[in-house]
């Protein structure tokens, strides 16, 4: 049976061909050399082939045809988390091949998931936007023409230097989905000396920011999964989300030396899955059931004393509560009543799981000490009013624990994170824009991004040039028409500018439709805080650097790119260029080379001058014969430096010491009373960098701006608490948000094989409710919201809590009728229609089989596109954090006669309504006078300490 | 040395890099795929998981697609993977048939079929297959399993291991640690609907579910797109047309040869141009079905001899050159009549016949697998030529004997393809798989044809083969309940799901 490829099975065979019977099979080919003996198989292709890697063409296999690929490291652009790809080019068509995971990357580690391969389906997607194109007619009408890059520059640099030139900076608004660089706008809106940046994070991660800044000042965590002993979850980390893959790589490593899991999540993710203890907590009860788990260490002292005593600011706390100079005992018995209602038993009410789980896994944690790893982003945080709570009180446990900054603890994100050293530093902008931090939010964490429409419909300003980056709010914020609304009137937007690879719902509203690349068509500096370690990796055009090492450099990233396919780095900096051609603004001299007078700076020399600043990389670099640049640009990654834990103990150097007073209270202040370390475990160390330099379980800014009784971590009831629902109603709370591992928010519709896996959304119902309301799978539901409703089939299922409905994020993309095709895979034909104030939205046909450049569209097996959901939402912001809450409290029915699938209703007045009633819960009147925020919060694009005051 | 895989559950996570990763290192088109992650839910709230589990080839060491191939496009390599060489292939789909794991399919660019090769061209040049690379969790192990020293070795040995239906004796090379029996039985869930998948269009959801039987609750939660049955029509209509032009030759020769009837030149002769007529019809039917019928020589010239596909080929040529000489000597009165007869006599029960060991021989088809099938296919051919002789002997005879032979192995031929029928159905099955076909015959979808035609349509036929007067729509109710009976029974064999 054993049969070698290309061996014939016989004479009749061989007579057969040589008489022309049948095909003649080529035999063979060329055979190459493995690399290893026979049954030893490596990752990867030696680094030294990289530049010209034969290998086996699969699709002519078994006939044996060599092909000559150039491999070149770039980072993914799906996620966040920037994993290291390693494109395959080839070296006859200088087309690239595929993508592989980049073996030098130290976080991913030559790992994917499934979005980093499917990369190339989105560079070689027949329906992406290959030229610049303005619009013709109305705004929306879904007409366009293609336009030069040279017009583009021509008319916004004009344009910008206009409402520069006239005072009107503000009205110049970069809106970013997501960075994916480290700190390149900011350099770019601080040369333009505006406050015009906005960004997505408060419909993301907003409520989590504050909750952990409230402790610690750095705002995300960085759970050292790898070495814990036990990992809390209140997040899907091993399918989705910051940081999955090289998040789950950890956790998994954890698990398997003998880590335990604990999961919160009302619904069955597979990381609930995986995990030795689900917790299926009622949506919005996490922090109850936190705070529970606290007062379990504290009641049986299981908490780690000397840690406690040493870096908690609880000398402020027993002063604020009227026993200052109390002693530790004191504290731990004063703090043992402010928690004593937190019993395992009201968390369980809440919560609805038992009590005796609540203990079990508070007392593994205790267990786990100091290597308890802890994360929360996104999940409940961002579903529930008060849901910075829930972080807050996370991070509480990590602090009882002695958890924090520890080795298999959680660390403070700053210090796994890289910070750049840029060629030209612009000062702060002196400006401060209240459309992004209005005075009713003034602790929110960051911009006040998804009230924009109600804000402009209050009259509160207008956008003159509106730059929506890889962002789309139409589909993926909360109450969509506000948002088209706002786009379609010229007077409250001047002119809208999208710079997305692909089309998209709010590039529909656009005046300006500006192609950008993909991963691999780009240039960014990336580090996340994937684990304890440093590290930055290098996003490249892929083709540019294969057409520079064979000796065909081109001077812009848009003439490698297919089309006329830009990066936003350079397209910056000419655009900055051109509004500045005089140099009279000021502007032009930030973007002028270092080495060429008169030249826009290259970005060889931006990169170069950032890579020759890490430490430690031109040393790694000179050792292969490198500059740090050609290293970066060959290996795409560099290992800063691994192990940070324990900062906070870095005893204050010699130099801070100087002049320094340490004040009754252990901090260490300088002669201009600013903090510069405290005294703890017998010396003067860095401590954290909050007003009481130590972790703030007391925080007397809550107390100052308005919240006294948030002052320590406590627990709100949501928004969608039982006690506001009626479930004889057919109330439910909607969890609109949970993703799925193989797509990426409305990003990757563009990908033919994620699509594949995902392209329908149906609305998840446990089996007990669908049996009481006499519903199954695949029954169509109407799902009403505050301010309208839609139309969606039912799934069934046990893994998701009674009374919580599931229905997931990145499905149910839409275009109209008269819009250019894009994302055909994913995307429903709809529409559109506004009567008055009432919008409605009907399918007209799901993804259908079509012809295009690849056979695949013709291959489209599914007719089910999903539906939009989100547009059905209000605005819920909430008073404090400002972070968007998520959760829908929704009645569930049976559809009306004329309902069909996919049906969109929407009361826009309702929707204005539900924003002013959050609007009410704030108390930005309270704020200490004169500021609008407090000085030591830090904020996106921080202006000069004088615009946080009120003038 | 022999390559294999072990899928890790207890870290698979469900992420779909592997099936992604697939698709991009094979340029894999959409609606097939050559490894995915079934995904099955178990328990009932909050006692309830979903487990992973990735479903590919199993590069076993008997593997029943090779043997079945009939142009040896599918081989076992010297290190154990099973690959493919689709320059050979002529898409019979016989490989679809002969795989308890459902690991091939047609590639629909070149028609040929296709599944995981162990991404042997990178094995080849010293590389780890793409999935192995791209899993973030490092959860699909491959390597050496004869290498006691080898990592995948240790694990097999190491830790508490399954497999896949070890019941049909493939000797799997895939191992899975923690593999969860509802998702490794295909019928531990309803076949079908998924949460976030469409159902390929125009495909009925198949509601095959047996969870009851396992006494535990498993819902599917994702699977990879299952495609239309890989035999349809085509092959219920060659089963019919082979079996006519089989009975048209055995009984007259056999009424004039064994019992001694008398049979006049003439009929002989319709009969046996009428048989021609139908093996070319066969012949068609057979090159039809092929998804490459440009290269349907490759059966006969670059055949595997231990293919029943080609050995049924050889039959038929065998049989067609046989009879037709037969014909021709008949005709002109040879005198080679006599040998050739013998000839054709032992031929025609072969081509009847050899079909039952060509379905035998798709070990993922375990309604096939009856050892009833070979009595099925001669008693088919013998009534399917009793109807035919009892059509063209009105016209052609006369010969009353034969007729009185073909209305009386009707009359009682019928009956007992109900009884066999009836006992395929009722009496013990080999598997679940197999009696779960049976479930569709006779309570499922099927149940109204099965009844009204292939039961009831038989025995109102050997009814009128009774009547004196009624033979010729005896014959024709005949020949239409064969098609359906075979039709059914192609059908109903590919109704259950392999994973």
């Amino acid at each position: 049976m054993t049969r070698r490829p290309g061996q014939h099975a016989g004479w009749l065979e061989r007579v057969a061909e040589s008489l022309g019977l049948i095909e003649t099979l080529v035999p063979g080919g060329e055979r190459l050399a493995p690399l290893a003996p026979a049954g030893e198989l490596l990752r990867f292709p030696p680094e030294e082939q990289w530049d010209d890697w034969v290998e086996y063409d699969a699709q002519a296999w078994p006939r044996r045809e060599a092909r000559h690929r150039m491999l070149v490291p770039t980072t993914c652009f799906n996620c966040e988390a920037a994993c290291g790809l390693l494109a395959y080019v080839d070296k006859d068509t200088l087309e690239i091949q595929r993508f592989e995971g980049n073996p030098q990357h130290p976080a991913s580690r030559g790992r994917t998931c499934a979005k980093g391969p499917a990369t190339i389906n989105q560079v070689h997607d027949t329906d992406r936007i290959l030229h610049p194109l303005r619009r013709k007619g109305a705004r929306g009408s879904g007409q366009w023409e293609r336009v030069s890059w040279d017009e583009v520059l021509a008319t916004l640099g004009g344009r910008i230097a206009g409402a520069l030139r006239e005072g009107r900076g503000n009205q110049v608004v970069y809106h970013v989905g997501r960075p994916g660089h480290e700190g390149y706008m900011d350099r770019v809106l601080r040369a333009w000396g505006i406050d015009g940046h906005n960004s997505h994070t408060n419909v993301c991660s907003g409520a989590a920011r504050l909750g952990y800044a409230l402790w610690q000042k750095f705002d995300r965590p960085s759970p050292d999964y790898a070495n814990a002993r036990f990992i809390l979850l209140i997040s899907a980390q091993l399918e989705s989300g910051h940081y999955f893959n090289p998040h789950a790589q950890r956790i998994m490593e954890g698990l398997q030396a003998g880590a335990g899991l604990a999961v919160m999540d009302p619904r069955l993710s597979n990381t609930a899955s995986m995990a030795t203890h689900w917790l299926p907590t009622r949506p919005g009860s996490e922090a109850a059931v936190l705070l529970a788990m606290a007062r379990v260490l504290l009641d049986e002292g299981l908490f780690d004393r000397e840690f406690v005593r040493e870096w908690v600011n609880w000398r402020e706390y027993l002063a604020a509560r009227g026993r200052p100079g109390g002693s530790f005992e004191d504290f731990v018995a004063r703090l043992r009543e402010e928690y004593a209602e937190f019993t395992p038993a009201f968390a369980a009410a809440e919560a609805g799981v038992p009590a005796e789980q609540i203990v079990e896994v508070a007392r593994r944690v205790a267990a786990a000490g100091s290597r308890f790893a802890a994360h929360t982003w996104r999940a409940a945080g961002s579903g529930n009013l008060g849901g910075w709570c829930v972080a807050r009180a996370l991070q509480l446990l990590s602090v009882l624990t002695g958890s924090v900054g520890t080795v298999g603890g959680t660390l403070p994100a700053g210090w796994n994170k890289f910070v750049p050293t840029f060629f030209d530093n612009p000062p702060p902008q002196k400006a401060w824009n209240e459309l992004h931090f209005p005075p009713e939010w003034p602790l929110c964490h960051y911009e006040m991004s998804f009230v924009l429409p109600h804000l402009l419909r209050e009259g509160r300003g207008r956008l003159d040039t509106y730059f929506t980056r890889v962002f789309n709010p139409v589909w993926t914020y909360p109450d969509g028409t506000a948002w088209i609304e706002m786009l379609t009137d010229e007077d409250k937007v001047g002119c809208h500018v999208a710079l997305t690879p692909t089309w998209n719902e709010t590039a529909f509203f656009a005046d300006w439709v500006l192609p950008m690349g993909h991963g691999p068509e780009r240039h960014d500096l990336n580090s996340y805080e994937t684990h304890d370690a440093v590290w930055i990796a290098f996003r490249q055009p892929v083709l540019r650097e294969a057409l520079r090492r064979l000796g065909k450099p081109v001077q812009l990233t848009h003439e490698a790119n297919p089309g006329e396919v830009w990066e936003e780095d350079e397209f910056w900096i000419h655009l900055s260029w051109r509004l500045d051609a005089d140099g009279a603004l000021g502007i032009r001299r930030h973007f002028e080379s270092p080495t060429r007078p008169g030249q826009p700076v290259s970005l060889d020399e931006y990169y170069g001058h950032i890579f020759e600043r890490v430490p430690g990389l031109p040393e790694a670099a000179r050792a292969r014969g490198l500059d740090a640049l050609e290293y970066m640009r060959r290996f795409g990654a560099f290992e800063v430096r691994r192990g940070c834990s324990g900062q906070h103990k870095d005893p204050l150097p010699a130099t801070a010491l100087q002049g320094a007073t340490t004040q009754p209270d252990g901090r260490v202040t300088g002669p201009d009373g600013a903090l510069r370390g405290i005294l703890a475990e017998g010396q003067a160390r860095k401590g954290f960098p909050t007003p009481s330099g130590r972790l703030e379980l007391y925080s007397r800014t809550m107390e100052e701006w308005g919240w006294p009784e948030h002052a320590v971590p406590g627990y709100v009831r949501s928004h969608v608490h039982p006690a506001r629902l009626d479930a004889a109603r057919g109330e439910f709370v909607l969890l609109p948000t949970f993703r799925l591992p193989n797509l990426i928010h409305s990003r990757s519709s563009n990908a033919k094989w994620l699509v594949e896996i995902a392209h329908r959304n149906p609305v998840w119902m446990n089996a007990d409710d669908a049996a009481r309301l006499d519903l199954r799978t695949d029954d169509l539901v109407r799902v009403e919201t505050e301010i309208g409703w839609f139309v969606d089939k039912l799934w069934v299922t046990e893994g998701v809590r009674p009374g919580v409905l599931c229905c997931s994020h990145h499905i149910g993309r839409w275009r109209r009728e008269q819009d250019p095709q894009g994302n055909r895979w994913a995307v429903n034909t709809v529409k559109l229609s506004a009567d008055g104030k009432l919008w409605r939205m009907s399918t007209l046909a799901g993804p259908q089989p079509s012809d295009s450049d690849d056979p695949d569209t013709r291959r489209i097996w599914w007719r089910d596109g999903g539906v939009h959901q989100n547009i059905t939402h209000a605005v819920h912001p909430d008073p404090v954090s400002g972070m968007h809450c998520w959760h829908q409290k929704v009645r569930v029915t049976r559809p009306g006669p004329g309902d069909r699938y996919g049906d969109v209703v929407v009361d826009r007045e309702k929707s204005q309504a539900v924003f002013l009633e959050w609007l009410a819960l704030t108390r930005g009147e309270r704020a200490p006078a004169g500021l609008r925020r407090p000085l030591w919060f830090n904020r996106p694009l921080r202006p000069v300490d004088e615009a946080y005051r009120r003038p | 040395m022999r390559l294999g895989f072990v899928i890790d559950n207890r870290k698979c996570i469900g992420c779909h890099a592997c099936t992604v990763a697939c698709k991009s290192e094979h340029d894999v088109p959409l609606g097939v795929n050559r490894t995915w992650v079934k995904q099955v839910e178990t328990g009932t709230f909050p006692s309830v998981r979903r487990s992973f589990h990735v479903m590919r080839c199993n590069h076993c060491a008997d593997a029943p697609c090779v043997e079945i191939c009939p142009v040896s496009a599918l081989y076992i390599r010297p290190d154990g993977i099973v690959d493919f060489d689709n320059g050979r292939c002529i898409g019979c789909k016989g490989c679809l048939q002969a795989c308890p794991y459902d690991a091939l399919h047609i590639d629909p660019r070149s028609n040929t079929a296709a599944k995981c090769n162990f991404c042997s061209h990178r094995v080849d040049r010293g590389l780890q297959p793409a999935c192995v690379v791209a899993c973030p969790e490092q959860a699909i192990v491959a390597g050496d399993l004869h290498d006691g020293q080898s990592f995948i070795a240790q694990l097999v040995a190491g830790q508490p291991v399954q497999q896949r239906k070890v019941e049909k004796g493939t000797s799997p090379s895939l191992w899975y640690i923690d593999g969860d029996a509802a998702a490794l039985d295909p019928l531990a869930t309803q076949a079908g609907r998924c949460s976030a998948t469409d159902a390929p269009a125009g495909r009925p959801l198949a509601e095959l579910g047996v969870a009851a039987e396992l006494g535990q609750e498993a819902r599917l939660h994702y699977d990879a797109p299952k495609p239309e049955p890989p035999w349809g029509w085509q092959v219920s209509a060659y089963l019919v047309t082979k079996g006519l032009a089989a009975g048209l030759l055995l009984l007259p020769l056999a009424a004039a040869r064994l019992l001694g009837a008398d049979v006049p030149v003439s009929l002989l002769l319709a009969c046996g141009l009428v048989s021609l007529l139908f093996q070319a019809a066969t012949a068609v039917l057979l090159v039809a079905d092929l998804k490459r019928p440009d290269r349907f020589l490759n059966v006969l010239l670059r055949g595997n001899p231990r293919s029943w596909l080609v050995r049924g080929a050889w039959i038929l040529t065998a049989l067609g050159a046989a009879s037709s000489t037969l014909l021709l000597a008949a005709w002109r009165g040879w005198g080679a009549q006599a040998p050739l007869g013998w000839v054709v006599l032992l031929l025609a029960p072969a081509a009847a016949i050899y079909t039952a060991f060509l379905f035998a021989q798709a070990k993922g088809r375990d309604l096939w697998q009856s050892p009833l099938q070979p009595v099925h296919m001669a008693l088919h051919a013998l009534l399917a030529g009793a109807a035919g002789v009892l059509l063209l002997e009105p016209s052609w005879g006369p010969a009353p004997a034969l007729a009185g032979i073909a209305r009386a192995t009707l009359l009682w031929g019928l009956p007992l393809d109900v009884l066999l029928a009836l006992a395929e159905i009722t009496l013990p099955h080999a598997s679940r798989a197999a009696a779960q076909a049976a479930r569709h015959l006779h309570a499922g979808d099927a149940a109204p044809r099965f009844w009204g035609v292939a039961v009831g349509g038989s025995l109102l036929a050997a009814l009128l083969a009774g009547q004196a007067d009624a033979p010729a729509a005896a014959a024709l109710i005949t020949l239409a309940v064969l098609f359906v009976r075979n039709d059914l029974w192609v059908r109903a064999g590919q109704m259950v799901p392999l994973s």
